[in-house]
């Protein structure tokens, strides 16, 4: 335990969450996997490894590109500490990244600087804890008796539209909290071209498409910046007034 | 109604206390986990200068945020609880993934076998492949990012290196056109979900200018929840009013 005399460091900070982040996403890994494996083995159920298997690759046909392409779009977004945190919550997009925006938008912080990575993180670490505290109270203790007294109805209305409710909200306030006026018209422009106009002619691309997106979107605000501004500057915590 | 006589049976295993033991262990790591890195941004907070009121205003901010995102997962959370018992459904959406993944995965899996989710087909050994093709996808998730991560770090060290410029300028990007896409991938759905966007991002703007215009900053931290509610109201009266998916 090297990093208990340490002074406040960036490093030291990176030091710990790569090693306990790694750590325990790998445990949650493993008991999350071993539930299936335990039902497997005391269920008496007929189930074959070929069922499994064809079950499995069914799935990953579908979602196989997103083990990849997912990390790859949020890492630029969360850092290597937030990784860890995310991919093992999940719920990224509806609950992790909004609580971020919403923490640097009230501290006044931009992403890509050391405060704003900070404040994520602390961000996060609320929603992670709220997210527990709703998983086990709601669903794990009271659920059974609240899927007796929750009309279906709202259930269903819940379901449908939780994520475009959410969304909206969320891009309205990291819009504002940014303010780079330039990245927002180029993220809205190649976003309604990518997602209305190439994926539909060519689609094929579906997985990809929010990673596509990023990648346009980071290309062509990098390659039409005021190279006098920012570049000079560097990173260290000023307003990214050079790429509005 | 949904529940037939044979899918009853697995349901008590899918009930049993080793599974409960698994579930609150794995909430038990996302809180560990989530505590030492609190311990790790309040220790090292000083250097990026950040104060200790900073710090426990992101935790806070970062906490009410989730509060509406969280209350609606946990409303289909529930609405999975007959389907697959309490413990399964508390390890598969409280962990990486989404309620809408996991269903999605158990239905294809389970479409395997020829059967779907909520009817008599959907058996105990159905359960069992669904339930094992969700938790293998879930796995892959995790140890690709375990993979990957290390990857990513040591060559975003290296551009940075290149040109300083560059970690100033993708964040923004790409936090921006990560929204931007995920909200166009909704509009095209139903007109209620370009409701419920435009509904939820009116709501928001007004929440914004009125923490500006009155100084109330807690209407930054609460608009995410004020904006979903009235979302999904106005979603509830427009998908009985019959613009929501057509089928579902």
């Amino acid at each position: 335990m090297s990093n208990i005399i340490t002074s406040p460091s960036h490093e030291a900070f990176e030091r710990t969450t790569t090693k306990w982040g790694s750590i325990t996403l790998f445990i949650g890994f493993l008991i999350a996997t071993s539930v299936p494996f335990y039902l497997l083995f005391v269920a008496h159920a007929n189930v074959n490894f070929g069922e499994i298997l064809k079950g499995f690759l069914a799935v990953f046909a579908v979602y196989g590109v997103f083990y990849i392409v997912e990390p790859l779009t949020y890492f630029p977004i969360l850092g290597p500490a937030g990784m860890y945190q995310a991919f093992l919550i999940g719920n990224i997009s509806n609950k992790l990244l909004p609580s971020a925006i919403v923490a640097q938008d009230t501290l006044g912080v931009k992403p890509g600087t050391q405060k704003g990575g900070y404040a994520a993180t602390m961000a996060i670490c609320g929603a992670a804890l709220i997210h527990v505290f709703s998983m086990v109270l709601f669903v794990g203790i009271l659920g059974t008796w609240l899927v007796t007294i929750i009309p279906e109805p709202v259930t269903l209305v819940a379901k449908l539209y939780i994520l475009p409710a959410i969304l909206g909200g969320v891009t309205v306030q990291l819009i504002v909290s940014l303010k780079q006026i330039k990245s927002t018209l180029i993220a809205l422009g190649i976003a309604a071209l990518v997602i209305l106009v190439l994926i539909p002619l060519v689609p094929v691309l579906s997985s990809g498409d929010v990673a596509i997106v990023v990648i346009l979107t980071i290309a062509i605000t990098w390659f039409t910046r005021n190279k006098k501004v920012t570049d000079l500057k560097a990173t260290e915590g000023g307003d990214n007034v050079g790429i509005n | 109604m949904v529940l037939a006589s044979e899918s009853a049976d697995y349901i008590g295993l899918a009930n049993a206390p080793v599974l409960w033991i698994l579930a609150m262990a794995v909430m038990g790591v996302v809180v560990i986990q989530s505590l030492i890195y609190m311990t790790a941004v309040k220790k090292n907070a000083e250097s990026a200068g950040m104060t200790q009121q900073e710090v426990r205003t992101a935790f806070r901010a970062g906490g009410v945020a989730a509060i509406g995102p969280s209350l609606s997962v946990v409303l289909v959370a529930i609405a999975l609880l007959p389907l697959f018992g309490t413990p399964p459904v508390v390890v598969r959406v409280g962990l990486i993934g989404s309620a809408a993944t996991e269903v999605a995965s158990a239905s294809i899996a389970a479409g395997t076998m020829g059967a779907s989710l909520g009817d008599d087909t959907f058996t105990r050994g159905v359960f069992i492949v669904a339930l094992m093709a969700m938790s293998l996808s879930g796995a892959g998730w995790m140890i690709s990012t375990l993979i990957l991560t290390p990857v990513f770090k040591r060559s975003s060290h290296k551009l940075e290196k290149v040109n300083p410029a560059l970690m100033s300028i993708i964040p923004g990007a790409a936090l921006l056109a990560a929204f931007a896409a995920l909200t166009f991938r909704e509009l095209p759905k139903s007109p209620t979900h370009v409701i419920a966007i435009l509904v939820s991002a009116a709501v928001m703007g007004i929440c914004l200018f009125l923490a500006h215009a009155l100084k109330m900053p807690w209407l930054k931290e609460w608009g995410l929840g004020i904006s979903l509610v009235v979302a999904l109201i106005a979603s509830y009266f427009a998908h009985y009013a019959g613009l929501g998916i057509p089928e579902a």
